[in-house]
């Protein structure tokens, strides 16, 4: 078996190339805790057997971020046999500069030149076999959007010959001197670049005798004073002088300079006036698409579909004449269950397609471009707002994105922050509880949760900024890539991949939950005997006792019956389950999920306005779904912050419950009463201060201000006097 | 002067990159001393910008840019 790693810049089609090398053998990774780091798959190739490994993109082997130190520590270990450097042809001096890095080791290499079709639309040309041979490694021209030439880079792998070794690439008289001079002591000249590069660094994997190791670091010190640039910029510089001789040898430019496509493209969609609000805009069709009119026809016609296919088993299984249990758990456990899995689909899809488009399109980055400034204020870098936007999809893909943020800090802020985002499973609970009770009403208070979920994320990341993370510094620098037309294939592909992650998910934990839910609500004592319960002995059940017995605790935020507290302990396992438990406790007859206006009643009866409002906001806060939890604890890689994260969410919950459900019933009179006494409050405090502050300065007019101050008074009334003087004398002369 | 005092449309040379965290990044990146770059834009809320280095698009933070010295030059 061979281990065959793709390496490149970020955005050189990677992930494209790696889809068309495995075909349809790529095994199902990208989730958390599985494979987001690297996927695996098997190379489409009747001839031998090959394993592909996608690694995250880099621009060096000196990384700054997680994700990039995964891919470099793969080619610094050498985990692999083969190396297919992917180089972007539409940008060679910078993608070269990987190139030569990775040609310094010893591992072997082939190059493939992506995105060659862009290259000759602009009418320019690039000599390959001229590359191949001033590099020494074969050279394959592709294009992995267009699937062009990529069953000739299958057989360049298929028939790579390993026996044959590369010349090194030499540098200059001067660096070669000095990288000789390190190599006496590391006795590897790929160390030794690394050395000469990152210093101390590239040297945790290797020992050194005491000797040797000060005899290096003399010779490193030494070699420091000749040069009349900075070290650690002589050898990048040596490698992009040789990189540039290579382009101009291979490159054929095209005559004519126009202006690009893309730039056209970004003269409107950056522009300093329209960027806003298009930027606004497109966020808004994101949202509109998934969760106005046409994402909800979508899911109601898809819905009614699957639950009419649904109800056409359990009546064909009832016929058989099973056992009353075994209907009852069909019937409701497995078939509530399915049936929230895949009536919350649509929307998803519809979510998860757009966002493809954004991301492979090349707006995601301008997104990130343009918000920059607003969320470094709250700690975070621009490139937050992508894993956030994605928090409004799920918060599981949201947290495996943040591992695209440079800085430690910044991923593990916003990982904490994204379950205050609301995900669209918690969409449903909105919109059963505020269809139920505040009727045409309802699109506003279901736009406030989204809105209170964004105001509660920030103010933690503020609050997180300064006081966890003191010290931390969001780093922002972010390349550009050019716009491209976002493929059919590719974009199906995203969609589809995100969409079965969220299937195989909610089919696995949800259907286990449902299950459990079922066992734990139609099982308990009457009368001291453990027994199947009917519908209308939901209260005697397990999860009506433990909802019973916790329900004082949420008495002071508004909840007054225990189908509410058992909902939202049912809410922990999947937010989708929240409102099939309502149904379930209430005894609804019918999918609740499917038609939630088959719900309205039991909530009119059981909540008013504000214990709604209360309960939705607590639903919205509290600690997301097992699965959003697991994916947390594998972003935040500690317990000690992780269980912080899991109790200030509680805790938060629990707070601005509290807050809202007070607030919510005073009638509007009385919060005009309480914000006009407040604001009277904080202007008396502020004025004290202000008097207590000033009281103990006693001004001698000694201070430079004052003292220019009062000497511009003074020689304003001096010439006020002089001029009305020698007015005066005018006049008395006259 | 520094990066961050070169306006649109405007073109120099790099002299110097401290950048602290990200210089290691920057060097690889290709703004080495004596690298041309351009001045493409800033965001609508006027910070970070955009440059043109090495042929490609580049954006970085004022606060950092601020920390490349630079010689203004015409085209």
């Amino acid at each position: 078996m061979i281990n065959v790693a793709l390496i490149g810049n970020p955005n050189s089609g990677k992930t494209t190339l790696y889809n068309e090398l495995t075909g349809s053998n790529q095994s199902v990774g990208n989730w958390p805790g599985v494979t987001v780091e690297k996927k695996t798959g098997t190379l489409r190739s009747k001839r031998i057997k090959t394993n592909i490994i996608d690694l995250p993109g880099i621009y060096s082997l000196s990384t700054i971020s997680l994700e990039e130190e995964i891919a470099a520590n793969y080619v610094i270990n050498k985990k692999m046999d083969l190396i297919v450097n992917i180089v972007d042809a539409s940008n060679l001096e910078r993608n070269l500069f990987l190139t030569f890095q990775l040609l310094e080791s010893d591992i072997p290499i082939i190059i493939a030149l992506n995105a060659m079709d862009i290259v000759e639309k602009k009418k320019e040309s690039i000599n390959y076999n001229h590359l191949s041979k001033l590099l020494g490694v074969p050279v394959v021209p592709i294009s992995a959007s267009k699937k062009i030439g990529i069953n000739r880079l299958i057989k360049t792998i298929e028939t790579y010959d390993y026996s044959k070794k590369r010349e090194p690439i030499k540098y200059d008289d001067d660096i070669e001197k000095i990288i000789n001079d390190f190599d006496k002591y590391i006795k590897n000249r790929f160390v030794s670049i690394r050395f000469f590069e990152d210093g101390l660094k590239a040297l945790d994997k290797i020992t050194l005798a005491k000797e040797d190791l000060k005899d290096l670091l003399f010779s490193f010190y030494k070699a420091n004073e000749s040069f009349e640039i900075d070290f650690d910029m002589v050898l990048p510089n040596a490698r992009y002088e040789k990189i540039i001789g290579y382009v101009n040898e291979i490159h054929k430019k095209s005559e004519i300079q126009g202006i690009s496509d893309s730039d056209k493209i970004d003269r409107v969609l950056t522009h300093k006036i329209f960027g806003l609000p298009i930027f606004g805009a497109i966020m808004f069709l994101v949202f509109f698409l998934a969760f106005g009119p046409i994402g909800i026809f979508i899911t109601d016609a898809f819905v009614g579909l699957i639950n009419d296919f649904f109800n056409l088993i359990i009546n064909g299984i009832n016929s058989l004449g099973v056992a009353p249990y075994v209907s009852s758990l069909i019937a409701n456990g497995v078939f509530g269950g399915l049936a929230a899995v895949v009536g919350f689909l649509p929307q998803l899809a519809i979510l998860f397609l757009v966002l493809a488009l954004l991301e492979d399109s090349g707006y995601m980055a301008r997104a990130a471009f343009i918000m920059d400034r607003l969320l470094r204020r709250f700690g975070l870098s621009g490139k937050s707002f992508i894993p956030m936007l994605i928090g409004f999809g799920c918060s599981v893909p949201a947290m495996a994105s943040t591992r695209t943020l440079d800085n430690d800090e910044d991923r593990k802020i916003t990982t904490m922050i994204i379950p205050f985002v609301s995900c669209g499973a918690k969409a449903p609970i909105y919109g059963v509880f505020a269809g139920a009770l505040f009727g045409p009403r309802s699109f506003i208070v279901v736009f406030s949760m989204y809105i209170l979920g964004i105001i509660v994320a920030i103010l933690s990341a503020v609050l997180f900024k300064k006081t966890l993370f003191k010290r931390a510094q969001a780093n922002y620098i972010m390349e550009l890539p050019e716009y491209r037309r976002p493929t059919l294939k590719n974009t199906m592909r995203h969609t589809w991949e995100r969409s079965k992650d969220f299937l195989v998910k909610a089919g696995t934990v949800l259907l286990a939950a449902f299950i459990i839910i079922w066992f734990f609500s139609y099982f308990g004592f009457v009368n001291g005997q453990f027994r199947l319960l009917s519908n209308d002995e939901i209260g005697y059940s397990i999860l009506g006792a433990i909802g019973k017995f916790i329900l004082p605790l949420f008495k002071p935020i508004g909840f007054t019956d225990w189908q509410a507290t058992v909902a939202i302990l049912t809410g922990f396992i999947a937010k989708e389950s929240v409102v099939g438990t309502l149904g379930i406790l209430y005894g609804v007859n019918g999918n609740v999920i499917q038609n939630g206006t088959l719900l309205y009643s039991s909530i009119q009866a059981n909540f008013t306005t504000a214990q709604a409002y209360s309960f939705m906001v607590f639903a919205l806060l509290s600690i997301p779904c097992i699965a959003a939890v697991t994916a947390m604890k594998n972003e935040l890689k500690s317990w000690k912050l992780f269980s912080f994260t899991l109790l200030y969410e509680i805790f938060v919950a629990y707070l601005v419950s509290f807050i809202v459900y007070r607030i919510v019933q005073v009638p509007l009179e009385d919060i005009l009463t309480y914000l006009f006494t407040f604001t009277a409050i904080i202007f008396v405090f502020f004025m004290i201060r202000k008097i207590i502050k000033n009281k103990g300065k006693t001004c001698g007019g000694n201070c430079s201000k004052c003292g220019e101050e009062k000497r511009r008074i003074i020689t304003q009334n001096i010439k006020y006097k002089e001029k009305n003087n020698v007015d005066k004398g005018d006049s008395n002369g006259e | 002067m520094t990066l961050r005092e070169v306006l649109p449309g405007q073109f120099c040379i790099v002299r110097q990159v401290f950048a602290n965290n990200l210089r290691k990044r920057l060097i690889d990146m290709g703004l080495i001393t004596g690298t041309k770059i351009y001045v493409k834009k800033t965001a609508p809320l006027g910070d970070p910008m955009e440059i043109i280095v090495r042929g490609y698009s580049l954006t970085l933070r004022k606060s950092e840019a601020s920390t490349i010295i630079v010689d203004r030059i015409d085209g």
